[in-house]
C-alpha cells in the first residue's frame, strides 16, 4: 500500500494460479510487496527476489486457485443502495453475503414469508418488500395484504419494479386519500396497486423513505458487502448522476474510501446529469475537473457516459426492421442529433465514451455516428465502447471493430429474458442472439461482461457462466454458435475488462508490476465443467495485497 | 384541478418559441415544465416565465421512476397559484406518455397533446432512419398540430397523419389558443384503445364546394368523428373547416387552389363516388 511502507515480501502458495498473462498462463506462486506483484512463477524461479530480500511464506492458499481480481466494469452503486435495503421475497434464489434468500415460489409461501418478515420494519416505521411477480406469488392486493395485517404499513415492490401495492396501513401512514386519486389514473385505489405514472406518485410519497440518508448509506455498506462476496476487486459506477451527483459522490467517498473497503470504484460521470452544464462544452469542463476530488480508491478519469435508446427490461429498446412482433416501438434517450453532438465534444477532447445502446437501431446509431467521429478525426486505441449490448446484427458487430470499439456485455439477459422475448417480443432467431458475444470474439473486440447490478447479480462468474454457456432460465441453450470458451469469458472478467477501463496497466492479470488484487477460488474455472462455473465457491479476495476473506454462510 | 397541456415535438419544432409566446401574452400565472433528458439544461434558460413557475426536468434513470423529476415538479407546484401547466416534452418522447400525468397525477387534468411540427423539416424527418417513427407517433398522437415555418401548401402526408393543423400564421391569441381543453374525441378513444376502430379519408379536388351542403353533410353523418381542411365555395371564397364533436365552423381564409379535407370516421368514405356531388 503507499500509505504504509512494507519491506516485505509475502509469497503466496496456490494450486494453481491463473495470470491470465498469455506469456505465463500458469504459475505456483506469487510474491508481493507494497500491495504491488513482484513476480510469479515457481518458488525456485523466485530464488533471485528472495534470495536477496526478507519474505514470508503465505500457505492459506494451497488448496485454492488464485485468479487476477475480478472486474465488474459496469454498475450502479445508487440504484443498489435503494433496492438493498428492501426485504427480499422473490421467486429466485439470492445468494447474498448475509445468508442465501431461498426461492419464494408460491402464493402461500409467499404470504408466510410476508408473515414472518413485516414485523421487522425496513425503512423507518415502513416494510417494503422487493420481488412479488404474478406468475409465482400470485395477484397481489390491498385485501390480500391488509388480511395479513392492515396496521402495520407494508409495501409490496413487483420485481419489475414497475408496480407497487399497498395495505391499508400504508395508505393510511403515507397519506394517500380516495378522494386524492383520480379514478382515470394508473392507481387502483381499490385494490392498492400502483402503476406506471400512479408509481411516480406512490415512489414521490415514499422518496423521503427510500431515500433517506441513512437508508442509502445502509444500502451502499450492503453493496460493499455484495461487491466483496462476488470476488470483485475493481467496479465501475457506470452513470454517476443516476439521482444525485453529489451525494452519490459524497456518499461514496464516505464509506468507501478507507482501508476496509477491498475493492476500487471507478467514477463515470453521465454527460446529462451534470446540473449547472447548459451545453455539453459546459458539462465536458466540469467532467475534465472531477478527478481533482479522486481518492485513492474513488477515481474519476478522462471517460463520460452517453445514452442512445431505452432500456432493455421495459422492452423500448429501438430496433431495425422488423421490429417487435405487437409492432409496439422503442424510445430514443435523446434526439440522434443531440447524442452525435455530445460525442463529437468529447471525442474530440480525446475522452473515453461509454454509451448505453440496448437494441440494433441504437447500435446503427453509435456506429454510425463513431464511424462519422473516425472520418472527422480519427482517434487509435480510443476506447469507444458499446454497453449492454442487447440486439445486434453480425454487420455491425464487424463495423464495431473496423472501428476499433470495445463491447461490455450484459450476457444475463440471455438468461433471464431469451425465453420470454422468443415468444413474446422479437421471436427466437433474435432473442437466441442477443448478447452476440461469440460473434464479438471473432472479431477481435475486447470484449467484457458486466453486471448492471442490480439488473442482474454483482457476481461475475454467473456472467461468465451465462457467457460460456448460454442456458437461458428454462434451462436452454440459446444460440449456440455465440457461446465462448472458458478461457475467453475469464479474459472478459478480468484482463478485457481492465481494458475496456483503461486499467490495463495496472489490474486485470498477474504479472510482475502489476497491483496484487487477486480471487481465490476453491474450484478451477478453466478446468471444471462449464456449467458448474457459477457455483464455485469464492474464499477471499486480495486488494492490493491485502487479504479479505469470505465467511461463508 | 390545474390542467396541463402538452408541448411536444421533435427537436427545433419550435417548443420553447411557442411557450414564450404564450407566456408573453398571458394574464394568469402559467407553470412551466421543461424536459431536459438526454439534452442539457438549455431550455430551462430561454424560458421567461415568472421567478419560480419554471422547472427544468431530467428523468435520469432509464429503468425506473425511483427519480421521477416530473411527478416531483408537479406536487411541488401544485400549490401555486397558477392556471394551468405548460409541459415541455423532449424532443424525443412520445406524447401519450408524457400526457399520462395529465391522466393520473391527482390534481391535475389533461387539457391536451400540442405538437409542434417544423414545416421545413418535416417530411424529411418523416423518412429518417432513426426517427420516423417517433416523429410519426408525435404527429398522430396530437390532439393539435401547429405547423411553423412552412411554405405553400401543408404538407399532404402531415394532413394524412394528422388534419387538426393550423399554422403559426392562424393563431391569433396563444395563451386563448390552448385556453379551453382541446382533447379531442380521438384521443379519449386512443386511451380506451379503440383507435383502430377509425378510419380516416381524404377529399382532394379542384371543383367548389357548396359550403351549406358540406356542413349538413357533416352534422348528420353519424360515422363522421373528425373533420379539417380547406374549401373553395362557388363564390371562390375559401374556408378552414374544423368540424368535431362541438360542432362545425368555417373560417375564411386566404384563397386555395383546390379543396382538402380530412375525415374521421367509423366508416370509410368513398368520395370518389357520388357522394361528392351532395356538396358541390
Amino acid at each position: 500500500m503507499s500509505e504504509t511502507i512494507d519491506h516485505l515480501i509475502t509469497v503466496y502458495k496456490a494450486k494453481s494460479i491463473i495470470t491470465m498473462n498469455p506469456s505465463l498462463p500458469r504459475a505456483e506462486v506469487v510474491a508481493v510487496r507494497n500491495g504491488y506483484i513482484l513476480e510469479t512463477g515457481t518458488l525456485e524461479s523466485l530464488q533471485p527476489w528472495l534470495s536477496r530480500h526478507e519474505y514470508v511464506i503465505d500457505n492459506r492458499f494451497e488448496d485454492f486457485i488464485i485468479s487476477p481480481g475480478l472486474i465488474d466494469p459496469h454498475l450502479h452503486p445508487s440504484m443498489a443502495a435503494v433496492i438493498l435495503p428492501m426485504h427480499f421475497i422473490t421467486a429466485m434464489e439470492w445468494k447474498m453475503p448475509w445468508g442465501v434468500i431461498p426461492a419464494t415460489t408460491s402464493k402461500s409461501e409467499f404470504d408466510d414469508r410476508l408473515k414472518e418478515s413485516m414485523v421487522n420494519p425496513t425503512h423507518g416505521e415502513l416494510f417494503i418488500t422487493w420481488g412479488h411477480h404474478d406468475l409465482w406469488h400470485g395477484p397481489i392486493s390491498r385485501s390480500r395484504l391488509n388480511a395479513i395485517n392492515s396496521d402495520l404499513p407494508i409495501i409490496v415492490w413487483n420485481r419489475s419494479f414497475h408496480e407497487l401495492c399497498m395495505n391499508d396501513g400504508a395508505l393510511e401512514y403515507l397519506d394517500i386519500k380516495e378522494s386524492d386519486v383520480k379514478t382515470s389514473s394508473q392507481i387502483d385505489f381499490v385494490k392498492g396497486r400502483f402503476y406506471e405514472m400512479g408509481l411516480a406518485y406512490a415512489i414521490q410519497k415514499l422518496n423521503p423513505y427510500i431515500l433517506a440518508p441513512e437508508v442509502f448509506q445502509e444500502g451502499l455498506t450492503k453493496l460493499k458487502q455484495v461487491v466483496h462476496f462476488g470476488g470483485q476487486t475493481t467496479i465501475a459506477d457506470m452513470a454517476v448522476g443516476l439521482f444525485d451527483f453529489e451525494t452519490e459522490v459524497q456518499s461514496q467517498m464516505t464509506l468507501y474510501d478507507n482501508e476496509e473497503t477491498p475493492f476500487r470504484v471507478e467514477l463515470v460521470a453521465q454527460s446529462a446529469a451534470l446540473s449547472g452544464a447548459k451545453t455539453t462544452t459546459e458539462a465536458e469542463a466540469i467532467i475534465a475537473k472531477l478527478p481533482e476530488r479522486n481518492s485513492h480508491r474513488l477515481k474519476f478519469r478522462k471517460r463520460v457516459k452517453l445514452f442512445t435508446d431505452g432500456a432493455f427490461f421495459s422492452q423500448v429498446a429501438q430496433l431495425l426492421d422488423p421490429g417487435y412482433i405487437d409492432g409496439h416501438k422503442g424510445e430514443w434517450l435523446s434526439t440522434p442529433e443531440q447524442f452525435e453532438e455530445a460525442t463529437r465534444v468529447y471525442w474530440n477532447k480525446g475522452y473515453t465514451i461509454h454509451v448505453h445502446v440496448t437494441g440494433d437501431l441504437g447500435l446503427e446509431l453509435a456506429v454510425d455516428v463513431l464511424e462519422k467521429m473516425q472520418f472527422e478525426r480519427p482517434r487509435f486505441n480510443h476506447g469507444f465502447t458499446v454497453e449492454h449490448f442487447g440486439f445486434s446484427t453480425p454487420e455491425q458487430v464487424h463495423k464495431l471493430a473496423k472501428l476499433g470499439a470495445n463491447i461490455s456485455a450484459n450476457a444475463y439477459y440471455l438468461h433471464e429474458l431469451s425465453n420470454i422475448y422468443a415468444n413474446d417480443s422479437v421471436g427466437f432467431e433474435r432473442a437466441s442472439s442477443m448478447a452476440r458475444i461469440g460473434t464479438s470474439f471473432r472479431e477481435g473486440i475486447t470484449t467484457t461482461l458486466h453486471s448492471d447490478f442490480t439488473m442482474a447479480p454483482a457476481q461475475p462468474l454467473m456472467s461468465m457462466w451465462v457467457a460460456v454457456n448460454r442456458i437461458n432460465e428454462k434451462g436452454k441453450v440459446m444460440g449456440e454458435e455465440e457461446c465462448i470458451t472458458p478461457q475467453q469469458g475469464l479474459e472478459a472478467i478480468t484482463i478485457n475488462a481492465a481494458r475496456v477501463l483503461g486499467l490495463d496497466h495496472e489490474i486485470g492479470s498477474i504479472r510482475a508490476g502489476k497491483k496484487a488484487d487477486f480471487t481465490v477460488l476453491a474450484e478451477d474455472p478453466l478446468e471444471i465443467n462449464p456449467i458448474d462455473i457459477k457455483d464455485i465457491r469464492i474464499e477471499a479476495t486480495v486488494f492490493e495485497g491485502k487479504v479479505f476473506d469470505i465467511k461463508s454462510s | 384541478m390545474i390542467p396541463i397541456t402538452i408541448v411536444a415535438g421533435y427537436l427545433g419544432a419550435g417548443k420553447t418559441t411557442f411557450i414564450n409566446k404564450v407566456l408573453a401574452e398571458t394574464k394568469s400565472p402559467l407553470g412551466v415544465l421543461v424536459n431536459d433528458f438526454g439534452d442539457l439544461a438549455i431550455d430551462h434558460d430561454l424560458i421567461q416565465n415568472d421567478d419560480g413557475l419554471t422547472y427544468s426536468l431530467n428523468n435520469g434513470c432509464v429503468c425506473c421512476k425511483l427519480n421521477d423529476d416530473t411527478g416531483a415538479a408537479l406536487e411541488s407546484i401544485k400549490n401555486k397559484d397558477i392556471s394551468g401547466v405548460l409541459l415541455e416534452a423532449s424532443g424525443v418522447a412520445i406524447p401519450i406518455k408524457v400526457a399520462n400525468y395529465g391522466l393520473s397525477w391527482p390534481g391535475f387534468s389533461l387539457n391536451g397533446i400540442l405538437s409542434l411540427v417544423d414545416g421545413q423539416s418535416v417530411e424529411s424527418l418523416l423518412d429518417d432512419k432513426y426517427v420516423k417513427t417517433t416523429v410519426r407517433d408525435q404527429l398522430v398522437q396530437a390532439d393539435r398540430i401547429v405547423l411553423n415555418r412552412h411554405k405553400k401548401n401543408i404538407p399532404k402526408r402531415l394532413l394524412e397523419l394528422n388534419s387538426d393543423i393550423y399554422t403559426d400564421r392562424e393563431i391569433q391569441n396563444y395563451p386563448e389558443f390552448i385556453q379551453d381543453s382541446f382533447l379531442s374525441e380521438k384521443r379519449i378513444d386512443d386511451f380506451q384503445e379503440n383507435h383502430y376502430a377509425f378510419k380516416t379519408s381524404s377529399l382532394v379536388s379542384k371543383e367548389s364546394i357548396n359550403k351549406d351542403k358540406l356542413k349538413d353533410f357533416l352534422s348528420t353523418n353519424p360515422h363522421i368523428h373528425r373533420a379539417k381542411g380547406w374549401i373553395r365555395d362557388q363564390q371562390h371564397q375559401s374556408w378552414l373547416v374544423q368540424m368535431n364533436k362541438g360542432g362545425c365552423k368555417f373560417i375564411p381564409c386566404s384563397y386555395q387552389t383546390q379543396n382538402r379535407m380530412i375525415f374521421i370516421s367509423t366508416e370509410s368514405i368513398n368520395f370518389q363516388s357520388q357522394l361528392i356531388n351532395r356538396f358541390t
